[in-house]
């Protein structure tokens, strides 16, 4: 079956889609959470000066010294612009975007002037070439594997490991940097770990699915995660399932079209992060919706009972005089008011007196003092 | 008289204009810490101009802005949206808006590229920008949009000044804020729809920020920050502009944004009152003094304290207050006459007092 | 149509709710020309939001506002804000002397530019808060009583009728804190109604004379001798506070 895996070029370009979109969305869970998002897309740029550079000192595609490059660009993006934004002449936004498209352009510079005619060119950077990673295979167990399967799956797993290890780290790092200094760890160190593997993903995958996949995937499904659920591990769950997701479709759909394969596969991340901003269950916009709703009834119930209390035994507490008063303060259609009317006769809240009045039931005025006096306990 | 290449002459002129509006709408953009949403909307016009491609059916400059300055407007439309109506924080809706349009626009663009090679190069040229493209048609668009956008900035200066830096207040006094941050927000797409053919979708974001930062270094007032902020954005363009065109095979972009963030090292060293250099130097005068002036003030302090402006400190004191032993200072204020050593029985002890210009110095010094 | 027009401030039924939660609710509030009021309650109690909700800032659930009888769109010219001093990037390239003529703004309309007049006049200003050898000054090298001085003057130069402040003391010396209230007490004696949000509870009853206590609801207002009372400010503060003790043994 695993031979069947490597020899199906659509297969190997799914499966890669996949792992780079899990090893991104760990990561970019934690650095979404920490409002990281453009210091992320920042890395996802600069780190081209690290290949380039790493590539015209060793002229090998698959020097090693890749791998530290890339560690090391991102984590002199990341201190560049920190100490850019330190100096107190620069806000940190301008910062994060003067440093990084300087390294970006210098980066496109070299690959203009010394690297033309080698194999690397600037549309693939930003594409990558995620239709042509079966091609390039080494022998592995008797078979003829991928190496970018084999790079970015090693990568998913360090990832995996590092965010395993230090879950309680990153998480406390995340939302609460001083208690974790107070505590003894260095959130400073741990933030610039995730940086340096976020660079080294970006690397490793850069060739594979270029600069566009990798930001959309480091971000966009742990802010799908973000909408859907408040648990740290469902958020990088979430985002796990939604990059596999899109992988495979953003593939299918891709042939169909005949488009970029990286581009569909962003594409339909984004799809589904719309999907969680409509539809999510506790914090889509169809859930506020209905939560709205429900809180403007709750609210002009409370303040219906609230009046009634106000102007318990004094006249003028027909029922019309308080459905009029009542409709005036909240700009309410008659219709309304009665259904509010009705909910709260039937849940016991009033009762209707004699002389067509509108009476508070205990209950109701029970209701009617924890408003108005909420510090009586 | 040079007889100028007319393409470097057509180039040059686009570069101006490039250069004068994002300095220009690019300095209310950084004020209003705005400045990665040009990032995010140079990036989102990608899908814009390859729609514009589609739906004009080849490369007409025109509707390919058209294109880019729409889709840019419908992505800020989106990251407000984001940000208002869920828990996503302002990075994060910029960033899924940046990542997941120009994902679109790759997505078209190689559509386009597999129906239509030729279209594909042309519209390749608004990756990273390509000086030689552009056509004498071109810079006139490109000279409308500019005056467009310098007449709107010049009739609603003082709105766009007082929003940018209070829009509560402003909003107070009965301007009406929402629109006017909705025309500086169409204003930022605007400019990146200017710079698009000559920077390309990833680098013009740099050209909204650079010059602007640049200026600020240099200046005290609003007025005098965004003229010398189009003055850079085009020194940085024609000097990127003019070095692609005469060579081949280099992208624009790279270099005119090189250019820029070189202006901008510069402005931040060397600028008289904020540059770095000349806050060092500063600093260093500052420490060269302040050991006389400290202990100048502590003496003082002492005589005030004790209610005698001649009162004799103790040198031991004075080491033990500092951690070090004071002597050399003291001695350079001996030598400038604000101190004069005593001798205060029944000890050996080194004592030392202001004299009455010492003490009227002090006294100043601590006003301060 | 006048509604109230007696009083400087008229607060009916106001409830302004933030993602479904009330954060004022139920307001009535009552304020008489020429008086110098405070709103005073604990942290998230509303008070900046009362403001804004005046000022139109914010938009209300439910309730309705009048100054001196009519809307504040109608009333705009009549009305002075200062807000809080957080609220702005004091690194923005502008003089002293610019950011007290944009209180002017509103009145010079559109793509009129401020001349020597509106120049007079905001000096005047600046005089009035002792800053006017500040006028050319870059504002990111003013300290904080400073920059309060020069929010105070740009409400000032509208020449309002009523002055809405939120917080104006907080965070300043105690120069500029005598300096405030005095220039405050000398608009009350103009005839002018200042609102202000205040955060001290020990200074609040020797500055002010009518005192608004709010935690979401109104808690109480009034006259400063008859509502700075230690069960309204119990009720007001949750029983939290020790402060409440040393409150009661000032008014014995």
């Amino acid at each position: 079956m695993i031979a069947d895996l490597v020899a199906s070029p659509g297969a190997v370009i799914m499966v890669v889609g996949a792992l780079v979109g899990i090893a991104s969305s760990l990561l970019g869970a934690f650095l979404v959470l920490r409002r990281s998002s453009m210091l992320a897309d920042a890395i996802s740029h600069s780190v081209l000066l690290g290949i380039v550079v790493v590539f015209l000192l060793t002229r090998d595609h698959h020097s090693p010294w890749f791998i530290l490059g890339a560690a090391a660009v991102g984590v002199l993006t990341v201190a560049m612009t920190e100490l850019l934004a330190s100096s107190k002449r620069v806000k940190i936004d301008a910062a994060i975007g003067l440093v990084f498209t300087f390294l970006f352009a210098l980066a496109i510079l070299l690959i203009n002037l010394l690297a033309r005619n080698v194999h690397i060119d600037t549309h693939a950077v930003l594409l990558g070439e995620i239709a042509f990673v079966w091609l390039d295979t080494t022998p592995l167990g008797g078979l003829e594997v991928p190496k970018a399967l084999l790079t970015i799956s090693a990568v998913t797993l360090i990832n995996a490991l590092f965010v395993t290890l230090f879950y309680k780290e990153l998480k406390l790092a995340t939302f609460d940097p001083g208690l974790a200094a107070a505590l003894g760890f260095s959130p400073t160190l741990i933030f610039y770990l995730l940086l340096s593997l976020t660079s080294i993903t970006a690397v490793t995958a850069f060739e594979a699915v270029g600069a566009i996949l990798l930001i959309a995937f480091i971000i966009v499904p742990p802010a799908a995660g973000y909408l859907l659920t408040d648990r740290l591990w469902l958020m990088l769950l979430w985002g796990g399932l939604i990059s596999i997701a899109s992988s495979i479709l953003g593939y299918l759909a891709a042939v169909a079209l005949d488009a970029s394969i990286s581009g569909m596969m962003a594409t339909i991340a984004g799809g589904f992060l719309v999907l969680a901003f409509l539809a999510g269950p506790r914090y889509g916009l169809l859930a506020q919706e209905l939560r709205r709703r429900r809180s403007r009834f709750d609210n002009a119930e409370r303040m219906l009972l609230v009046h009634l209390y106000q102007h318990e035994g004094q006249p003028g507490s027909q029922e019309e005089r308080r459905v009029a008063a009542l409709a005036s303060h909240l700009r309410w259609r008659p219709r309304e008011i009665n259904r509010l009317l009705q909910h709260s006769l039937d849940h016991n809240l009033l009762t209707r007196g004699p002389g067509d009045t509108l009476l508070l039931t205990p209950k109701g005025r029970v209701l009617a003092q924890e408003v108005l006096e909420p510090w009586r306990g | 008289m040079l007889e100028l290449d007319f393409t470097i002459r057509t180039v040059a002129l686009g570069a101006v204009l490039l250069g004068i509006t994002s300095g220009v709408l690019g300095s209310f953009a950084v004020l209003r810490q705005q400045s990665l949403l040009g990032e995010t909307l140079s990036h989102a016009a990608l899908p814009g101009i390859c729609l514009g491609f589609l739906l004009a059916g080849g490369r007409q400059l025109g509707p390919l802005l058209l294109g880019a300055l729409l889709s840019g407007a419908l992505a800020a439309l989106l990251v407000l949206l984001f940000i208002r109506r869920s828990r996503l924080k302002t990075d994060a809706a910029l960033g899924i808006v940046l990542s997941v349009f120009f994902a679109v626009g790759i997505v078209l663009l190689t559509y386009i590229a597999n129906q239509d090679h030729a279209g594909q190069a042309g519209l390749d040229a608004f990756l990273f920008g390509q000086a030689a493209a552009m056509l004498p048609g071109d810079v006139a668009l490109m000279a409308w949009i500019t005056t467009l956008a310098l007449a709107l900035v010049l009739a609603f200066w003082k709105e766009f000044k007082a929003v940018s830096f209070d829009p509560g207040y402003s909003a107070s006094l009965g301007l009406p804020v929402l629109a006017l941050e909705v025309l500086m927000t169409l204003m930022v797409a605007l400019a990146i729809v200017i710079g698009l053919q000559l920077v390309g979708v990833v680098l013009m974001a740099a050209m909204l920020i650079a010059p602007a930062a640049a200026a600020r270094q240099w200046t005290k007032g609003l007025g005098s920050m965004v003229a010398l902020a189009a003055l850079f954005g085009a020194v940085s363009g024609l000097a990127g502009a003019l070095v692609s065109a005469s060579a081949r095979g280099l992208a624009t972009g790279p270099l005119i944004v090189i250019a820029a963030s070189l202006l901008v090292a510069a402005s931040l060293l060397l600028a008289p009152e904020r540059g770095l250099l000349s806050a060092a130097w500063r600093a260093y005068r500052a420490r060269r003094n302040l050991p006389q002036q400290r202990v100048l003030i502590d003496l003082y302090r002492l005589a005030v304290a004790h209610q005698d402006p001649g009162y004799p400190v103790e040198q031991g004191m004075l080491a033990s207050l500092y951690g070090f032993d004071p002597g050399a200072v003291l001695a350079r204020l001996r030598r400038q006459g604000w101190i004069r050593p005593l001798s205060h029985e029944p000890t050996e002890q080194a004592h030392w007092a202001l004299t009455e210009a010492g003490y009227r110095q002090a006294a100043e010094l601590w006003e301060h | 149509m006048l509604h109230e027009p007696d009083l400087a401030l008229h607060i009916e039924d106001l409830t302004v709710s933030y993602h479904s939660k009330p954060v004022l609710w139920d307001i009535d509030l009552n304020v008489p020309p020429g008086v110098l009021a405070a709103i005073v309650g604990p942290n998230g109690a509303g008070k900046t939001t009362l403001i804004k909700s005046v000022l139109g800032l914010v938009k209300p659930a439910a309730g309705h506002i009048t100054l001196f009888g009519r809307s504040y769109r109608e009333q705009r010219r009549l009305v002075g804000y200062v807000p809080q001093r957080a609220s702005v990037d004091w690194d923005f390239p502008t003089t002293v002397l610019d950011v007290v003529m944009m209180g002017l703004y509103g009145q010079l309309g559109w793509l009129r530019r401020p001349g020597r007049r509106q120049r007079e006049q905001a000096l005047v200003a600046l005089a009035q808060v002792g800053m006017e050898h500040y006028a050319g000054r870059q504002i990111s090298q003013l300290s904080g009583g400073q920059q309060q001085r020069v929010f105070l003057a740009r409400a000032l130069v509208q020449d309002a009728a009523l002055y809405l402040m939120d917080e104006p003391l907080a965070g300043v010396d105690a120069t500029t804190e005598q300096a405030i209230i005095t220039l405050l007490k000398t608009l009350r004696s103009q005839g002018k109604t200042v609102i202000v949000v205040h955060h001290d509870l020990q200074t609040v009853a020797s500055y002010f004379d009518f005192l608004v206590l709010l935690n979401v609801r109104l808690i109480a207002q009034g006259p400063m001798s008859e509502v700075y009372t230690g069960d309204n400010l119990r009720r007001a503060y949750g029983g939290q506070i020790a402060l409440l003790r040393e409150a009661e043994h000032a008014r014995a």
